[in-house]
C-alpha cells in the first residue's frame, strides 16, 4: 500500500516524451521556371522494415494544389482527404474558390487538432503545400509546416522527412552555386535536381526509397502551374533518370 | 376545409397552377451529349443557373433563387457526405434523386398550408462511355423524368428544362431529330443554342406549337445572343482527373462558335 498522504504526488510525474521529429521519408519541393516541382520518394517504412515501394505521398487536393507528406500515412492520407473534401465543398457552396489564405490556414488547424496524437507518440505528420495563387498577385507557392500547425512560405525550396538534410544541403547548393538558379531551370533540368536529390537522399537514408533500378521504381513528380496538375509520366521520368543520373 | 379530400384535391390544382405561372418564364437550359463529355447551355438574364454538385454531377435549374439555392445545397451535402464517408463512385445521381430530393420535393409540394419549391431541376451525369450518361429532370411536385430507354422511348443522350410544357416537349423534338452521339463539341455548342432558341420561341401564350424554319431559329438565335450572355459549363469525360465540371468563359464560347 502506498502512502495516500495530501503531500504525496498525485499520479507520477510524466516521463520525458520522446517527440519523433524526423519521419522516414523525403519530399522535396522547389520553383522552377514552370512552376512548383514537387517530388517524394515511393518507401513506406514501419520501424526497420521496408512495408511497401509503391507509396504515393504526393497527393492532389485540387485543381491547383499538391499536399507532399513525411509522416505516418493513415494520419497524413486522411488529412488529405479531409483537404480535398472542405476545398472542394466550399467552391460547389458559395460557388467561388477558397483563398490560398485559407486553404493553408485549413491545413494548419488539421496538423494543430492533430498534435495530441502527436505528443502521445503516433500520427506526426509534416508536410509541404503547393499552390497556384491566382489572386492579385498570380504566382506559384509553396508552404511547410511542423507538427505543430505553424506554416512557413518559402521563397526557393522546401524539403522534408528523414532524407531531407541531404535535399536541402543540395538545393542550397544547386540554387546558389549550380549552373542556374533553381528558379530559371527547365522542366529536364528540375527533374533532373530533384532525381539526382532523391538519389542521394536513399544513399544514406535507409527510409528513403530513391530510385529502385532493379524493379524500375521512380519517385512521384508532380508540377502545379497556372493551368493546373501535372503529374510527369513515369516514362519521363525514366528517360530523364537514364540521360542525366544513371 | 382542405379536410376534404375534394378540397385537397382542388387546393393542389390552385397550387400547381400558382407554380406553372411562376415558372413559365424561365428561360430554357440545354443539357447535350458529345463525343468527349455533356455541355450544359443556357442563355443568362442576371443569376447564375448552372452548379456543380458533385465530381460528375452537374444541375441546371430555373425558378426562385431561394428555392433553387436550398435545393442546391441539400443536392450538394448529401453527395459530399456519400462521397466522404464512402466514396466518390458511391455518389450517384440516380440515388440522389429518387431517394432523397424527390420525396422532399413531393412533400412539399402536398402540405398545403406550407410553401412549396418553386423551382424546376435538370441533373446530368457523366458516365464512363456516353451511354452511361443520365440526364434527369426532377419537377416542383417530385416527379422525374429521365433518358433512359423505356418501352415507350428510346435512350436519349440529351435532357431539357423550360418554364412550360410545350416549350420542353418541342425542345425535346428538336433535340431528337437533330442530335448525333458523336458530335464535336463546336457542333454540340450550335445545337444547343439552337435548342434553346427553339425553347425560348414557345414559351408563353403566343409561343410557337410547331417547331419553327430553320431560317427563324437562326435569326432568332442571332437576335437573342447580342442581348444576352451564354452560360454554359461541361462535365468532362477524360477521367485522368476526379472533377469533371467547369464552366466555359464567353470568350471561348464566342471564338468556338466563330463569332
Amino acid at each position: 500500500m502506498g502512502h495516500m498522504g495530501p503531500l504525496a504526488p498525485i499520479g507520477t510525474a510524466p516521463a520525458r516524451t520522446e517527440i519523433p521529429l524526423t519521419q522516414a521519408t523525403t519530399i522535396l519541393a522547389f520553383k522552377f521556371q514552370g512552376g512548383v516541382l514537387v517530388a517524394g520518394d515511393r518507401r513506406a517504412t514501419a520501424g526497420n522494415t521496408v512495408v511497401y515501394d509503391r507509396a504515393d505521398k504526393v497527393l492532389e487536393i485540387d485543381r491547383h494544389s499538391i499536399m507532399a507528406i513525411a509522416g505516418v500515412p493513415a494520419t497524413a492520407w486522411e488529412m488529405a482527404r479531409v483537404l480535398e473534401h472542405s476545398f472542394q465543398f466550399f467552391r460547389r457552396t458559395q460557388l467561388q474558390e477558397m483563398s490560398v489564405d485559407g486553404k493553408v490556414r485549413a491545413l494548419s488547424k488539421l496538423l494543430r487538432d492533430n498534435f495530441g496524437f502527436v505528443l502521445q507518440g503516433a500520427g506526426v505528420v509534416v508536410p509541404i503545400f503547393a499552390t497556384y495563387d491566382a489572386g492579385s498577385d498570380p504566382a506559384a507557392r509553396l508552404y511547410f509546416y511542423d507538427a505543430m500547425g505553424a506554416q512557413f512560405e518559402v521563397a526557393d525550396d522546401a524539403a522534408t522527412g528523414s532524407g531531407s538534410p541531404a535535399v536541402r544541403g543540395i538545393l542550397y547548393y544547386e540554387n546558389s552555386w549550380g549552373k542556374k538558379p533553381l528558379a530559371k531551370l527547365s522542366e529536364d533540368e528540375a527533374v533532373t535536381v530533384a532525381l539526382r536529390a532523391l538519389d542521394t537522399a536513399a544513399e544514406s537514408d535507409t527510409a528513403t526509397g530513391g530510385v529502385d533500378r532493379n524493379a524500375k521504381i521512380f519517385p512521384v513528380i508532380k508540377i502545379v502551374s497556372r493551368e493546373g496538375i501535372t503529374t510527369l509520366p513515369e516514362k519521363k521520368i525514366a528517360a530523364v533518370f537514364k540521360r542525366s543520373v544513371a | 376545409m382542405i379536410e376534404e379530400p375534394y378540397r385537397w384535391v382542388e387546393a393542389i390544382a390552385n397550387r400547381a397552377e400558382y407554380i406553372e405561372t411562376q415558372l413559365a418564364s424561365g428561360s430554357p437550359i440545354v443539357a447535350l451529349g458529345y463525343r468527349d463529355g455533356i455541355l450544359f447551355l443556357t442563355l443568362g438574364k442576371t443569376r447564375q443557373k448552372l452548379f456543380e454538385i458533385y465530381d460528375r454531377i452537374a444541375m441546371g435549374a430555373i425558378g426562385h433563387p431561394g428555392d433553387i439555392e436550398r435545393l442546391r445545397m441539400a443536392a450538394i451535402e448529401l453527395a459530399s457526405t456519400e462521397g466522404f464517408t464512402r466514396s466518390a463512385a458511391d455518389v450517384s445521381l440516380r440515388r440522389l434523386a429518387h431517394y432523397s430530393l424527390s420525396p422532399v420535393l413531393k412533400t412539399a409540394f402536398e402540405q398545403v398550408y406550407g410553401a412549396p419549391y418553386l423551382a424546376r431541376l435538370l441533373f446530368a451525369e457523366i458516365g464512363a462511355k456516353q451511354e452511361n450518361d443520365l440526364f434527369l429532370r426532377l419537377d416542383y411536385d417530385g416527379a422525374i423524368a429521365t433518358n433512359s430507354a423505356t418501352f415507350a422511348q428510346t435512350r436519349q443522350d440529351f435532357g431539357a428544362l423550360s418554364g412550360t410544357r410545350q416549350s420542353t416537349e418541342l425542345m425535346e423534338k428538336y433535340l431528337a431529330a437533330e442530335h448525333s452521339a458523336g458530335a464535336t463539341f463546336e457542333r454540340a455548342l450550335k445545337l444547343c443554342l439552337d435548342t434553346w432558341t427553339v425553347g425560348q420561341l414557345a414559351l408563353g401564350d403566343s409561343g410557337v406549337k410547331e417547331l419553327p424554319a430553320r431560317e427563324k431559329i437562326l435569326a432568332e438565335r442571332k437576335e437573342r445572343l447580342r442581348a444576352a450572355g451564354i452560360e454554359a459549363a461541361i462535365l468532362d469525360r477524360d477521367d485522368r482527373s476526379a472533377l469533371r465540371y467547369r464552366t466555359l468563359d464567353e470568350t471561348e464560347i464566342r471564338s468556338a462558335l466563330g463569332d
